[in-house]
């Protein structure tokens, strides 16, 4: 589904990005692991079409999108999903969503997602006339998975969709995105929480220093010794939240 | 606040002039002033939640717009044509074509000027919130340069606009001219299409969402630079309308943009720099405020009160009425 070859990107004149290959398929949760300004956020922005890729490729669904922009590739079905905290706050839950579908051209096409994302969170269901700045921190990370889900993607990228979320809470939204899948959506998810991301995904990368470092899948990975070194730059062990 | 309003009605209260006529006579007055103050500084506002900039050349869209009425209007007077086919009300069809025309033409030139001048700049720098200082500096050379553009195709003296509106009219004793009438209510129908547009349609949707935050609306698959383009557009249009409605009551000349720029600019600090609603009241405030001030103080320093009422404001509200805690800037 995503084809990223030799990504060279960053920010200015900082280089991030130091030639990056990664591989998603179809209908597969990947997990794109690493810490803190390794480059795991400059990939999907990248591939989202916010910065420009100064080499390399990225090919998704059969077609060259790096030099798209970026309402080009939500149309063509690739979404990133933010942090809960990027929401309109101003706005209602229910105007958030309809944002999230603003490409689509029909109303009964955009009502009939409107279904499908209360289907798979009933709290926005419930809050759907409220401002967004009046929402919890899981339910605002609900808000944008759903409004990600609004334009019909065929893959949808979240960024740490964990991010300073109780467990509880977490675990609900990951068993959503299982769902999400399920139904037939592909999935990438960059995660620090990394045992959580590798018990979703069936595949990992870990990234260190704008490369990829290991890969595998991630049952595999999960008891890798490697992947914590580099995740932590060799030693420690907070990495087993 | 309540204190300053306290003292300002009290010494309004026992002036000599005070009775009932003159008040309704101020109010009405200064709702009118007010809202179109409120039209251009919705668009101030609007461009700079939009594109995070200050545009100083609003005003001379302003001009601009009152320009293209005056001559879209006396052009169709002029001719038989609009006799021909309205022999009773050709001042008000000629009129309200040309409000038509300075709405639409100073759109689509806004939207000319974003491509043109705002649209490379930024690039050069990185995105509008970088490069803001550069574009506040070439907002001024630009309304310098339109208004020598406009004292080229109109020479520099001031022109009467003579719209044949008919009669004045007497409301609940007041004695109004055509022209005021027509600012209030087509300043308040404008305003509430303007809300309608933002509020429940789609496009107007998208316009909020870029005005709030540019990632956002890139990762929804909002087309940026489009939207960029269009709140441009819209505000350039408000203005352009806004200048058609002053017109005949004042008169048409190459600086009267000046001077609308830094009442709006203060109307919409008043309001609350960056929200739509604040700056609509503000205009209001600032319209009633000057009104008052030089019917019942003194006329001569019409143009001071405003600022006066801004300092004011700033002083105790820092925000403004309806003002939201300053924007982040990356």
């Amino acid at each position: 589904m995503l084809k990223i070859n030799g990504l060279v990107s960053g920010y200015g004149t900082v280089q991030i990005l130091n030639g990056a290959n990664m591989k998603v398929d179809t209908q597969s949760i990947v997990a794109l692991l690493g810490g803190n300004g390794t480059g795991k956020s400059t990939i999907l922005k990248a591939c989202s079409g916010l910065i420009r890729a100064w080499s390399g490729s990225i090919n998704f669904d059969g077609q060259e999108i790096h030099n798209n922009p970026p309402h080009k590739i939500v149309e063509r079905g690739l979404v990133q999903v933010t942090q809960g905290k990027d929401v309109f706050p101003a706005m209602s839950v229910i105007e958030n969503l309809r944002l999230g579908g603003f490409v689509l051209n029909s109303k009964q096409k955009l009502n009939n997602n409107l279904e499908k994302v209360f289907n798979y969170f009933p709290r926005l269901n419930e809050r759907k006339n409220q401002l967004a700045a009046t929402l919890s921190g899981g339910e605002l990370q609900m808000l944008c998975i759903g409004r990600g889900l609004m334009s019909d993607p065929k893959m949808i990228m979240l960024d740490e969709p964990s991010a300073a979320l109780a467990p509880q809470i977490v675990l609900d939204i990951f068993k959503n995105i299982n769902r999400i899948r399920k139904d037939g959506l592909t999935v990438l998810v960059v995660e620090q929480n990394v045992r959580m991301a590798l018990l979703l995904a069936d595949y990992g990368y870990v990234i260190k220093d704008g490369v990829i470092k290991v890969e595998g899948e991630s049952k595999k990975l999960m008891y890798d010794e490697s992947v914590k070194d580099s995740y932590l730059g060799g030693g420690g062990t907070t990495a087993n939240v | 606040m309540l204190i300053f309003t306290a003292i300002f009605l009290g010494y309004i209260s026992m002036s000599p002039d005070m009775n009932i006529e003159s008040l309704k006579g101020v109010l009405v007055i200064g709702v009118t002033v007010g809202i179109i103050y409120g039209l251009v500084a919705v668009g101030i506002s609007l461009i700079y939640t939009g594109l995070d900039v200050v545009n100083f050349s609003h005003g001379e869209f302003f001009m601009i717009g009152a320009f293209t009425g005056l001559t879209v209007y006396n052009f169709l007077v002029d001719g038989e044509l609009i006799y021909a086919i309205f022999p009773e009300a050709y001042g008000v069809v000629g009129y309200v074509i040309g409000l038509f025309f300075a709405f639409v033409l100073m759109g689509l030139f806004g939207v000319l000027i974003e491509r043109i001048f705002l649209r490379p700049l930024t690039k050069k720098g990185g995105g509008y919130t970088v490069a803001g200082m550069g574009i506040i500096i070439c907002g001024f050379g630009l309304s310098v340069i339109l208004q020598n553009i406009a004292y080229l195709i109109w020479n520099p003296t001031a022109h009467p606009f003579h719209a044949d509106l008919g009669l004045p009219i007497n409301i609940a004793g007041i004695t109004l001219p055509m022209t005021y009438l027509w600012m209030l209510v087509t300043g308040f129908v404008v305003a509430g299409l303007l809300y309608f547009f933002l509020n429940k349609t789609k496009m107007g949707l998208g316009v909020r969402a870029v005005a709030f935050s540019k990632d956002i609306s890139n990762l929804v698959g909002i087309n940026v630079p489009l939207y960029i383009s269009i709140i441009f557009g819209i505000a350039c249009a408000l203005a352009g309308i806004a200048g058609t409605l002053v017109g005949p009551t004042y008169q048409v000349v190459v600086y009267m943009g000046y001077i609308i720029l830094l009442k709006a600019f203060a109307s919409a600090v008043v309001g609350g720099f960056g929200s739509l609603p604040g700056a609509i009241v503000g205009g209001f405030t600032v319209g009633l405020f000057e009104t008052a001030c030089s019917f019942f103080i003194s006329g001569s320093h019409k143009d001071a009160y405003a600022f006066l009422l801004m300092v004011v404001v700033l002083l105790i509200k820092p925000t403004g009425f309806f003002g939201v805690a300053v924007k982040m800037k990356a």
